[in-house]
């Protein structure tokens, strides 16, 4: 009886089988005991994890002396004016904009092409298109990086070279989203498309006025996943622009950081920039961590 | 007439992509494999057809099987612990009954922050003197290091920045692959009289091999591709010692101007990860369905 009662908890859980060996009540403190040391390893390990982020706001908040003195942990006073002249008095908001501004434009790009590609492999039927996947399959794995001296070749014949232009449409190509949004297209009923494709809805009607509300959570993923990449994104934007008030957050914190941080003392502030730039993706992610687990789980099911 | 039609329509659904991809990635990498074999500087117009000599270069004095030997130890420095420590962290959060959304966010976090960002971050818990790695090594009475300064401790501190950043994104594909699990393998194997320890061999591990197998890949391809922590925790120092194979190919072609052994650099990366990407590609062939 016991053993059965064991067997139909839910999902299987460590501590359950004690329950088996054991009788009820000494079964249920283990299994109480068991739990406190599980979520005591698991909440420190939590906090050397976001130790690094906790320092960077406590050092974010200390005086340039606090900083250096390794005897103090916590600031005296919380220095807010360290955030308030990184806000202010350096260009930190301009990058932050062209980041806003270049990832929203090469979401929007990645999302429309990709979707019409997806639905083209998935749906349409034209020669060429086993080749056409074979091709993007062959792209899935490369190393963006071997592209990037012809790329930047290209780019300065097409005279887009220091540009946030040419920096946008040189990223419009997401594979991972093509695979992605392929998966979810897959899945839905063959003859739904074919049904409205016989009542004669043109693709472009099918895509976005039936294909699109039924994936729509693998588009939250995506645009979700697509933004993430090209605001934290830094080599290729770093190796085609030059001035200053072109560069992306990455790059203008690594300038902002040099000047101040690697070769001098003014690590307060080069933490209060990393603070400004590290918590509105923490928050954005406090709100959407399923979509982002969503998207794990899909990539997932490939491998 | 129909045909016609449908073949526009094709065209007009895949063109806005395939201009790009053309572009920005096909043509490049042809182009790529065009240069290898030119010794073109960037600043001259003219440049010579060299054969092989770049890649003869790479290989024997142009630093190839160093940075090679450096892209592995990161590679399997990041890849070890990331995928042993992402799948425990996984059957531990797994078996929680409450609290476990509140430690996949902690423990995912920092994937989704920018690497160069926390990379400062880190650069300052690093530093010799006043940084608190060492605060912390002293107080527990264990000799300071010099971290990144050293080429001793350089690579170990690119590691561990890397292992913190990626631990968490391993453990969220573990998570979704145990919940894959079938309830009625453990069932079964409790009922034999199987221990925790016979199911976690044979069950478990088994049944998300496909992942790990997943995994080893990802995090090969991405050891490949390191770049944003590299350039601002080391730049590839001290000594070369965390120069890896795309920090050479960086050096090579944005740095000295090299392009035709930049380009070849970045030949011998494109075959290392297509070959990684094949065998990914044909072991998960069994179980995909593209």
């Amino acid at each position: 009886m016991e053993n059965l009662q064991a067997l139909k908890l839910p999902s299987g859980k460590i501590a359950q089988e004690r329950c088996i060996t054991r009788t009820a009540k000494t079964g249920k403190l283990a299994w109480i005991t068991g739990e406190a040391v599980k979520h005591i390893f698991l909440a420190g390990i939590s906090l050397v994890m976001a130790f690094p982020f906790l320092w960077m706001v406590i050092s974010a908040l200390k005086t340039k002396a606090e900083v250096m003195n390794t005897e103090v942990f916590w600031p005296q006073e919380a220095q807010w004016g360290n955030f308030a002249e990184v806000i202010f008095h350096s260009p930190i908001l301009r990058y932050m904009g062209n980041s806003l501004l270049v990832s929203a434009a090469i979401v929007l790009l990645q999302v429309v092409t990709g979707a019409m590609m997806a639905y083209a492999l998935s749906f349409m039927r034209f020669r060429g298109r086993k080749t056409l996947f074979l091709v993007v399959v062959g792209t899935y794995m490369l190393p963006p990086a071997a592209t990037y001296i012809p790329g930047y070749i290209i780019l300065s014949q097409l005279n887009l070279l220091d540009s946030l232009t040419g920096l946008t449409i040189s990223c419009t190509v997401n594979i991972f989203g093509i695979f992605l949004l392929r998966q979810a297209f897959m899945q839905l009923p063959y003859g739904l498309v074919e049904a409205a494709k016989v009542d004669g809805a043109r693709p472009w009607y099918i895509l976005w006025k039936i294909v699109f509300p039924l994936t729509r959570p693998t588009f939250i993923t995506f645009i979700l996943m697509s933004f993430i990449t090209s605001y934290n994104s830094y080599m290729w934007p770093s190796l085609i622009t030059e001035t200053p008030d072109k560069a992306l957050i990455s790059q203008g914190l690594r300038m902002f950081f040099i000047e101040g941080g690697a070769y001098g003392t003014e690590w307060p502030k080069v933490m209060a920039a990393s603070a400004v730039i590290v918590i509105p993706l923490l928050l954005l992610f406090l709100f959407t961590q399923k979509w982002f687990i969503k998207g794990i789980s899909d990539t997932g099911m490939k491998g | 007439m129909y045909r016609w039609r449908r073949r526009g329509e094709a065209l007009f659904f895949v063109l806005p992509i395939l201009i790009p991809l053309i572009v920005f990635w096909i043509y490049p990498i042809i182009r790529s494999g065009w240069i290898s074999f030119t010794n073109w500087d960037y600043m001259t117009p003219e440049y010579d057809f060299v054969g092989l000599k770049n890649y003869k270069d790479l290989l024997s004095t142009g630093g190839f099987f160093p940075a090679l030997k450096n892209t592995l130890v990161f590679g399997l420095g990041t890849a070890i612990p990331v995928i042993t420590g992402g799948f425990l962290l996984a059957v531990l959060v797994r078996s929680l009954k409450k609290g476990s959304k509140f430690y996949q966010f902690i423990l995912f976090s920092p994937w989704i922050t920018p690497t160069v960002a926390i990379s400062i971050v880190w650069t300052w818990i690093f530093e010799p003197d006043t940084g608190i790695a060492n605060i912390v090594l002293r107080f527990l009475h264990m000799p300071a290091l010099q971290w990144l300064h050293s080429s001793q401790t350089a690579m170990l501190s690119v590691i561990l920045v890397t292992l913190w950043k990626t631990l968490g994104y391993a453990m969220i594909f573990y998570l979704t692959a145990l919940a894959k699990v079938p309830e009625e393998l453990y069932d079964a194997g409790k009922v034999d009289g199987a221990s925790k320890l016979a199911l976690m061999r044979h069950i478990t591990i088994p049944m998300v091999s496909p992942t790990t197998l997943f995994l080893v890949v990802l995090n090969t391809v991405n050891a490949l591709q390191a770049y944003d922590q590299i350039q601002v925790l080391t730049q590839g120092g001290p000594s070369g010692s965390t120069r890896t194979l795309l920090y050479l190919y960086y050096q090579l072609g944005f740095e000295q101007f090299h392009m035709g052994q930049a380009a070849a650099s970045g030949v011998l990366l494109v075959i290392i990860a297509s070959v990684l990407a094949g065998i990914q590609f044909a072991v998960s062939k069994k179980s995909v369905h593209y």
